[in-house]
This record gives C-alpha cells, sequence and structure tokens, in this order.
C-alpha cells in the first residue's frame, strides 16, 4: 500500500467522494479512508427522490456505488479504515489508521456526521432492543407491532413512512407543533392512515426489561406526563459531527460544528472541509455533492501553489 | 479461497457446530449499511479459509434464528464458537474492526 499521498480525503460519504473525483481528475494521488461504509449517512435511507438529474427515486447504495466507481475511475484509492490520529509535520500532514501511517500534502476532511441520541435513561440499555436509528435496517422486525419515531425532520417523516409498510401503528413523537421537513412528506405522512403525530411531546425515558415494551412521554404544554407502550422507537433527532480529529487544528463552535465561509478552507494550511461537519449544514446529498466539489478545487489551488 | 455462505432456519445448527471461529452476519434486502457491509465480510471469509467460516442468514427469511439470538438491529455479526456465542458487533463496521474482534475472541 502506498504511503504518500497528494490528498487524503477522511469521510467516504457524498462530500469526501465527490471531492475525490475532482482530485482525481486534477491528477492528484488521492486516497479516500471510511471508517464504516461507503455512503455515510445516506445509507440509512431507503430511497432519494430529491437529488437532481434522476426522474425516478434512486437507492441509496446504487447512487453511491456509482460515485465509488467514478472516483476510481480517475485513479483514486479507496481504503475502508478508521483514521486514529491527524497530526502536522512540517507543510503536511500525517494520518494514522488502524496499524500503518499515511503523509499527504493536504487533508480534505469529509467525516460527516453520527446519529444524535437523547441521552434519556434506557435509550443505550435498550439500543438493538427496540430502541433503533436506522428503520430501513431494523424495520423487518416491527411487523404489525407498535412503533415510535422522534423526531420532526425530514429524517423522522421518511421513516416513518417507511415503518408503515410494517407496522400496524406508527406514532411521530415531536416536541414543537409544526414538522420542518420537506412539504411533500408532511403530505404524505398526513395522509397515512397507519401514521399518527403526537405533538408538543418529548421522550422522558425508555421502559423495558429484555426489550423496550413503553416510552414516558411528556406533553411539553399540558405538562402531563404518560407511559405508552410500543414495541420500538426509532431515533430521528438529528445528528451530531464527527470532529473529534479537528480539535487542536480548527476551532469548533459549541456543539463541535466547523464555521466556514464557502472557501470551505480552514485556519490550519492544507485543510479542507466539507459537507456535515460545517455549522448550518442542511443535510443534504445534492449539498454535502456540491461542498465536496467547492472543497476539492480549493485544494487543488493550495497544492499547484506548492508544485 | 473461502466464501460467505447462505444459511437459513433448516440449515443454521449444522454450520455453528465445531471449534471453528463462526461469523453469522444478520441482514435484510432492505438494509443499506447491510449491503455495503458485503465485500468486507467476503475479504474476511477470503482472509482466513481454514480457521473462521462466514455465514450470512436473512432475518426475513429465518425469524427463528433472529429470534434465538434476540436479533433486533442490523447489521448484527454474531461471533460464535463451539456453538456458544463469544461477543457481538452491532451497526456496519469495515474489515479492519471485524479482523480486531476476531483476533480478541480466537
Amino acid at each position: 500500500m502506498e504511503k504518500n499521498w497528494d490528498v487524503i480525503i477522511i469521510g467516504g460519504g457524498p462530500a469526501g467522494l465527490a471531492a475525490a473525483i475532482y482530485c482525481g481528475r486534477a491528477l492528484r494521488k488521492t486516497l479516500v479512508l471510511e471508517k464504516k461504509v461507503f455512503g455515510g449517512q445516506i445509507v440509512f435511507a431507503d430511497i432519494i427522490e430529491n437529488y437532481p438529474g434522476f426522474a425516478e427515486p434512486i437507492v441509496p447504495a446504487d447512487l453511491m456505488e456509482q460515485m465509488v466507481k467514478q472516483s476510481e475511475r480517475y485513479g483514486v484509492v479507496l481504503e475502508n479504515d478508521e483514521v486514529q490520529g491527524l497530526r502536522r509535520e512540517g507543510d503536511g500532514w500525517l494520518v494514522d489508521v488502524y496499524q500503518n501511517t499515511y503523509t499527504a500534502k493536504a487533508i480534505l476532511y469529509a467525516a460527516g456526521s453520527v446519529h444524535r441520541f437523547l441521552g434519556a435513561p434506557g435509550e443505550q440499555e435498550l439500543l438493538g432492543r427496540g430502541v433503533s436509528v436506522c428503520a430501513t435496517c431494523d424495520a423487518p422486525f416491527f411487523q404489525e407491532r407498535k412503533v415510535a419515531v422522534l423526531g420532526g425532520g425530514d429524517t423522522a417523516l421518511s421513516e416513518a413512512l417507511h415503518l408503515a409498510k410494517f407496522a400496524s401503528q406508527v406514532s411521530l413523537v415531536h416536541r414543537r407543533d409544526q414538522f420542518r421537513a420537506e412539504k411533500i412528506l408532511q403530505d404524505r405522512v398526513f395522509k397515512n392512515d397507519k401514521i399518527r403525530v403526537i405533538w408538543d411531546s418529548e421522550v422522558l425515558a425508555f421502559k423495558g426489561e429484555q426489550r423496550l415494551e413503553a416510552l414516558e412521554i411528556r406533553n411539553k404544554k399540558t405538562g402531563l406526563i404518560e407511559a405508552m407502550a410500543f414495541d420500538g422507537a426509532f431515533l430521528a433527532i438529528g445528528t451530531i459531527p464527527n470532529t473529534e480529529l479537528l480539535r487542536g487544528f480548527v476551532k469548533l463552535d459549541e456543539n463541535g460544528y466547523v464555521v466556514s465561509d464557502i472557501s470551505l478552507r480552514t485556519e490550519a494550511k492544507g485543510l479542507f472541509i466539507a459537507g456535515e461537519v460545517i455549522k448550518g449544514n442542511r443535510r443534504q446529498v445534492a449539498i454535502s455533492v456540491g461542498m465536496g466539489v467547492q472543497a476539492a478545487l480549493g485544494c487543488e489551488e493550495y497544492l499547484a501553489a506548492l508544485d | 479461497m473461502a466464501e460467505v455462505i447462505s444459511v437459513n432456519d433448516g440449515n443454521f445448527e449444522s454450520f455453528i457446530q465445531g471449534s471453528r471461529m463462526v461469523i453469522v452476519d444478520f441482514w435484510a434486502p432492505t438494509c443499506m449499511p447491510c449491503q455495503l457491509m458485503e465485500p468486507g465480510l467476503e475479504k474476511i471469509a477470503a482472509n482466513h479459509p481454514e480457521n473462521v467460516r462466514v455465514l450470512k442468514v436473512n432475518v426475513n427469511e429465518s425469524p427463528k434464528t433472529s429470534s434465538r439470538y434476540f436479533v433486533r438491529t442490523l447489521p448484527t455479526l454474531l461471533f460464535i464458537k463451539d456453538g456458544q456465542v463469544r461477543t457481538q458487533i452491532i451497526g456496519a463496521v469495515n474489515p479492519g474492526q471485524i479482523e480486531k474482534t476476531l483476533s480478541e475472541v480466537s
């Protein structure tokens, strides 16, 4: 395995892979490191309907497979490995992975985000035993059962619609009195007989011994606390940025996001960012792709000045 | 070269006996992370043709096996030796993490 690279892209989601295509086409020796599976957060979606250029809904895995092949076509190397540390060496970078260290002239950091948890009692203990973060993964276990989806954004409503194909009843538990999800998804949710919405409510605890049995839910307007029986609870309350490796190099805001302007450069020389690590991102494949391209072009400008 | 073997409720038991380490991948066609993990599992099977057997169980087609091990989230990997579960990994992981777990439980 080659040790020395022009660019190492950390993260193999839409932002990282879009950047990889541009770095490859700039004839830079490019390595993409992905700790889990190529695709990032979109692999949890069942279909993508709003990525421009596709009249029919697309399957995330198919889209990612095309991005992977497209980057490989331009000589990019994709490696399934977890970055353990990021270090400076002179003007360049050292990237430590499991049992190896690589060098790079520039880093493009697109490590994305991970699921946010509520932090309520019982949540971690019952994770994988009724509590889930992936409806497309776990829906088959809830055939003709009662499930709850926590959240009110695109992910929550998409998950509720997917679960309604399996479960007997789906309850969307949302802390506000309106959704922020796309209107088309709201329309589908309101028209689906299996889905009901529990507005203005928050989950205080996940109850159950061997598996999830109930959720303790508080109505924020009335203050009433009620235990409601559920076999499954799906968390779709947002994500947190994967930015631990950037600490010490880049200033992060109080939630761990990188604050950046459109250049997607950082205060650390040769370190560029893209995708869901950036404050204010709207978590859309098309946006991540665009940011990946923007960061890759900035990265190329930086490398060209070194040549 | 060893490959990943598809098993079901009918023949699962016969594949997990013996002293060889068995990795069982519980998956479903709708589970995208499961599909994306497949190349990594094939790599693991190919890397350990003698001492590790890699099985995959479609939870839709084999509910008994999934219930027996209380699998309620996908992907789930079970590491079984001598018929006993030694450890499990829940959620998508890369081959490096599977190798690490293998070396810890072997």
